[in-house]
């Protein structure tokens, strides 16, 4: 089918800055790679929910959560590397775009992990996609699949027609991202972001083990917009309290330095 | 893309390119006006890229087969180079037996038969030739019958065409096709009718003899094709586009076709015995595979009623566009993901047939899931298509899905244990698309059901999955509608540390603990742990203590997360290492790990696995700990310990498969290498040979510098070829190795596994059966029973609820042995048909040491089963 179609899309829309060769290196690089970047992922997700969600395209040899460089918390992207090229490639065909976590994830080839990568480069700290996200789930907005298991417990049974050639009558299922521009939701997806940006959380890594002399992480706390905090818990439930306590904290830090 | 592509792409869908106008006849009017012009600049991109349409656009073939015959009208030297090289492709795909390719160019040659483009004898000539190839396999003196496979698949290839164009080639050659049809009844008759026992989806551990009454995949087929020939070859399914065209297309001149040839026998003739037959079935069967097992899940009068060729055609179809639209093909240099996935989902919905079909379609794409041994694609694509579907048929799909969810549910005792595990992590990953939405209520009985019913078991595993995908509390909250079925969630997840400081431990086991997280922090070396272990720790305590206290320890501090374990490992595994030499030592460790992540069946699973990537423990070990009493005693409860058996196979099976496919890369370069190097050498020779002019002297030799200089190449050259071989003869030896661990790990886990079963078996079965006697009826009669009820429940009742029977309802009525039985041979047959080929490789040495005359015959049967090898040989 590729042959097909061979014109319509490029291998990544997305040129990394970083790297450090040519546009043709780049492709070449990605056409290589074992390495997936992931994007629009939850803050929260931690990388058991990665390992769950992408060791079932096969097996994964590293996880590196991506952090916003201010505040050293996940900042919604990762890169996961595969021992084998096949199962990079599965992922990108067959991840991408399903949901992690309630949020549509995004899987895209990446030329390889480096050392600082892992930092989030918006000028927010985060990742340089939020910064203009307008969009957010439509399937959720919609009601989704449990309703409409639901109705169909109410005995409604309309199914749609789709004779010949209904091609036409497909609907969207993502609109499409609406980059720069400000359409009628991005208040949605903006305060979105920053509600889940702010929130103070604890997580503790240490991806780049391999090095000695990387920055001391802080971990700041912030809580600058108390409203978003009513309607959220007081503390992420996901995480495991023995990995969480203050000694462990301090204890890091003082391993680190 | 230009627009004469595009408009062949778009051929038949309602889409900007044709302006809106589904119309076949004004589509393919419109296509034909622009792609005639086409063709007097550019035929020669043209013809490639219509083949490759219809290649990879199958259900579309008829509107191309069309377009081709008015083509025909006015370019005939044009459709001369097209049919060329169709028959070119047909004849390279069975060569190198690509089934897809053939199957599909064999269909667009009979619709352009049907066209006028090629004659309907040359295409009955293409039919003898697969006819008597298939016939010449099955043959006892002078074929190879153990390569039937292949020679089912000619055969299913000619009859598949016969919806396309069966109607034209009894009007056009009624006595060559009757001489088809009779021979594919010879053909029939002659063959052995292929047995599906170790890959039925539903499996019958205990024999029902209905085997044996029905009709395999070909025969079938064949019955199909005889209602559509009574039907005088009418159907609904394939679209006839032609006939609108019928009075211009007479007038084409239909072009020859040069006759194709199957490929030779694979091996000289004759039967072969017990294993070498079975070895070459095996070989043959994962060759040409059959495509699709129907699964019949859904009640009669719930399935759309359809002609039974007209099911055929659409399962065609829905099988072609899985295949096609699978992301996109490998080695194209695109990215296309999300086009070809609407692409996929749009076309499923969008066939070319006047009737609906979205139960056929949730039944085959859920036949495709299940399939045995292997899906076509990971599980994950299927994942995507019926998440694309219920999203692209919000008003229909989700209803069917969840219907031949519960279809599925009321048959887990029966599904295949491979298939259940596919089923739970297809389902929980569904759900966690959905927000976890499912009407949880319906399943709440499976409470009252012991803990190791069937149906209890797959609802804990998928509630398992899903904490895994989310987290605790939002699944508990998932399952509000039915709150008691929080007793079968997993526990919170978190570790168990020995040495915390709340537990009553021992002080001084704990004061070890704590100077061992010391020397983490104060950042010790892997060296200095080890000399302290060795010093202050294992003299004065023992080895289990020590074990204890560090691999406790080292865990916990890598306990945070995924990286933070690999980091930790990756420090100080050593110590472990130094530590754990041998099996016994290293299943002691997997203990320690268990204990700690008790409550985590994930970071169990992970741990484990990190820890033979990491060459802590071995295959061997893992095996021996999973087939301790401590897991043995659940495994008809849990699928946790199945799941460290089956990460440490799969890695032990990964590596061995990278190193083959390092050697043959080796392989290929040591070729290469030669080549250079022979080069080079004759180069030098020749120079050296030749005589050259200095000085005023005849000199043997050319000019020295350029000897000089070809000889330091060849030299290289060599060194190149020399280097290249050692690698290879290295990898060779790494292999030599991997083969003797796999084939150990296999004897090992058959060993395990007889002697678990041994003793259960001999208790749990009478006459060699699981089932209680006399119950066999009332489960058949329990079956029809349900079904029925699903009819009342969707027709009538919109509640689901049996308060008086769900328990008979699912005919559960096993004791806790038989489960136990029943589920561990169903694991082992499903390990054995993972890895059929490498067993295969090994058959003997189980033979001697696994197979022997005095095992239980049901475990023989699991073992057969998953080998594909007859229990009669």
């Amino acid at each position: 089918m590729a042959s097909l179609f061979k014109d319509l899309a490029k291998i990544s829309a997305y040129r990394d800055r970083r790297f450090p060769g040519t546009q043709e290196e780049f492709e070449e690089a990605l056409l290589k790679s074992t390495t997936v970047y992931v994007g629009n992922m939850s803050f929260y997700t931690t990388e058991e929910q990665v390992y769950e969600l992408f060791s079932r395209a096969g097996e994964i040899k590293k996880i590196v959560m991506g952090l916003d460089k201010n505040t050293k918390t996940p900042c919604g992207f990762s890169f996961i590397m595969y021992y084998s090229r096949d199962d990079a490639e599965d992922t990108v065909k067959y991840i991408s775009g399903t949901i992690l976590d309630d949020r549509p994830i995004r899987v895209d080839f990446d030329w390889g992990f480096q050392e600082g990568r892992q930092w989030g480069r918006g000028r927010s700290g985060g990742q340089v996609r939020d910064e203009y996200r307008t969009d957010y789930d439509p399937v959720i907005r919609r009601g989704g699949y449990g309703k409409l298991v639901q109705k169909e417990l109410e005995a409604q049974r309309q199914l749609v027609d789709y004779g010949t050639g209904s091609l036409g009558s497909y609907p969207p299922v993502m609109p499409p991202p609406q980059y720069g521009r400000h359409s009628g939701n991005h208040g949605h997806g903006g305060s979105y972001r920053h509600g889940r940006g702010d929130y103070h959380r604890k997580r503790h890594r240490e991806d780049d083990h391999h090095r000695s002399d990387y920055p001391k992480r802080s971990y700041v706390r912030e809580s600058r917009r108390a409203s978003d905090h009513e309607s959220r818990p007081e503390k992420n439930p996901r995480f495991r309290e023995s990995g969480d306590s203050d000694e462990e904290d301090d204890d890091d830090r003082k391993r680190r330095t | 893309m230009s627009s004469w592509r595009n408009l062949l792409l778009r051929l038949g869908e309602k889409c900007p390119e044709y302006a809106g106008n589904a119309d076949f006849k004004d589509q393919i009017e419109a296509c034909f006006s622009v792609v005639r012009r086409e063709i007097e600049h550019s035929g020669d991109d043209v013809y490639p890229f219509l083949i490759q349409c219809a290649e990879q656009l199958p259900h579309k073939i008829p509107l191309y087969g069309t377009l081709i015959g008015l083509l025909n009208l006015e370019n005939e030297e044009f459709v001369r180079k097209l049919v060329e090289n169709t028959q070119i492709n047909l004849q390279d795909a069975l060569e190198t037996g690509q089934c897809n390719k053939i199957r599909i160019l064999m269909r667009f040659l009979t619709v352009l038969m049907c066209s006028k483009v090629i004659q309907p004898s040359a295409l009955v000539v293409v039919f003898e030739s697969l006819l008597s190839s298939a016939a010449t396999t099955v043959d006892e003196e002078k074929g190879i019958p153990s390569w039937q496979a292949r020679a089912d698949f000619y055969i299913t290839c000619i009859l598949s065409c016969l919806p396309w164009g069966g109607a034209e080639l009894v009007e056009q050659v009624p006595e060559e096709i009757e001489r088809v049809m009779v021979g594919v009844e010879a053909y029939l008759s002659i063959r052995r009718r292929v047995s599906d026992a170790g890959v039925s989806v539903f499996e019958d551990i205990e024999e029902t003899n209905n085997a044996v009454n029905e009709k395999d995949f070909l025969e079938d087929l064949w019955s199909r094709v005889q209602d559509l020939s009574n039907r005088e070859w009418k159907l609904d399914s394939v679209p006839r586009p032609h006939l609108s065209f019928e009075a211009q297309l007479v007038s084409g001149k239909s072009h020859d076709l040069s006759p194709v040839s199957c490929p030779a026998q694979p091996g000289p003739p004759g039967v072969l015995s017990g294993i070498a037959f079975g070895r070459q079935k095996h070989e043959a069967e994962l060759k040409y595979p059959q495509r699709i097992r129907r699964l019949n899940i859904f009640p009669s009068n719930k399935i759309e009623d359809l002609q039974p060729i007209d099911r055929f055609v659409v399962e065609e179809y829905l099988l072609d566009v899985l295949f096609f639209l699978n992301g996109w093909v490998r080695g194209a240099l695109v990215y296309l993901c999300l086009a070809h996935r609407k692409e996929c989902a749009a076309y499923m919905v969008g066939l070319p047939v006047p009737f609906r079909y979205e139960y056929l379609m949730a039944e085959t794409i859920f036949s495709q899931l299940l399939l045995l041994p292997q899906p076509p694609f990971r599980p994950t694509y299927y994942t995507l298509v019926i998440i694309d579907l219920c999203k692209a048929l919000p008003g229909a799909f989700p209803a069917v899905i969840a219907g031949a969810v519960r279809a599925l549910f009321d048959k887990i005792a029966d599904l295949d244990m491979e298939c259940r595990t596919r089923l739970i992590l297809w389902f929980s990953h569904h759900l966690s698309n959905f927000q976890f939405i499912w009407p949880w209520q319906e399943w709440a009985y499976v409470l009252d059901l012991p803990k190791w019913a069937p149906q209890r078991v797959f609802v804990q595993e998928v509630l398992e999955r899903e904490v895994r995908l989310s987290y605790w509390d939002k699944i508990k909250q998932s399952v509000e509608n039915a709150p008691a079925l929080e007793e079968l969630l997993p526990p919170k997840g978190l570790p168990q540390f020995k040495y915390s400081a709340e537990d009553g431990t021992d002080p001084t086991e704990r004061a070890l603990s704590l100077e061992l997280k010391d020397m983490v922090k104060g950042r010790k070396t892997a060296r200095e742990m080890i000399s302290w272990v060795e010093e202050n720790v294992f003299p004065a305590h023992g080895f289990d203590i020590t074990l204890g206290v560090v691999v406790q320890t080292l865990l916990d501090i890598g306990s945070k997360s995924f990286t933070h374990l690999i980091t930790v490992l990756e420090r100080y595994g050593q110590v472990i290492a130094k530590m754990c030499t041998d099996d016994d030592q290293q299943v002691k460790l997997i203990t320690e790990v268990s204990s700690y992540w008790q409550n985590n069946a994930q970071m169990t699973a992970i741990a484990i696995d990190r820890m033979m990537s990491y060459r802590l423990i071995s295959n061997l070990a893992i095996v021996r700990w999973v087939f301790s009493s401590l897991n043995v005693d659940r495994f008809h409860i849990s699928d946790s310990p199945w799941e460290i058996l089956r990460n440490a196979v799969s890695k032990t099976y990964n590596r061995i498969s990278d190193l083959r496919k390092e050697i043959s890369s080796l392989e290929r370069s040591v070729v290469l290498a030669e080549g250079a190097a022979s080069r080079a050498r004759q180069e030098l020779e020749s120079a050296e040979s030749k005589l050259s002019i200095i000085d005023g002297e005849p000199v043997l030799g050319e000019n020295p510098v350029r000897i000089k200089r070809l000889k330091s190449y060849a030299e290289k050259a060599k060194e190149e070829e020399v280097s290249v071989r050692e690698s290879l003869e290295a990898k060779e030896a790494l292999l030599a190795r991997a083969v003797d661990e796999i084939e150990s790990l296999f004897l090992s886990l058959y060993k395990n596994f007889l002697t678990a079963l041994a003793e259960p078996l001999h208790d749990a079965s009478r006459d060699g059966t699981l089932r209680p006697s006399g119950h066999a009826d009332d489960m058949t009669i329990d079956l029809e029973d349900s079904s029925v009820m699903e009819l009342d429940k969707d027709d009538e009742t919109p509640k689901k609820s049996h308060p008086n029977g769900s328990r008979e309802r699912n005919g559960y009525n096993l004791d806790e042995k038989q489960q136990w039985c029943l589920t561990t041979l169903g694991y082992l047959k499903a390990f054995t048909r993972q890895y059929a080929s490498e067993i295969w490789q090994h058959i003997e040495k189980l033979d001697a040491e696994v197979l022997t005359e005095d095992i239980h015959p049901l475990v023989r049967k699991a073992i057969y089963c998953g080998l594909g090898r007859p229990l009669d040989e």
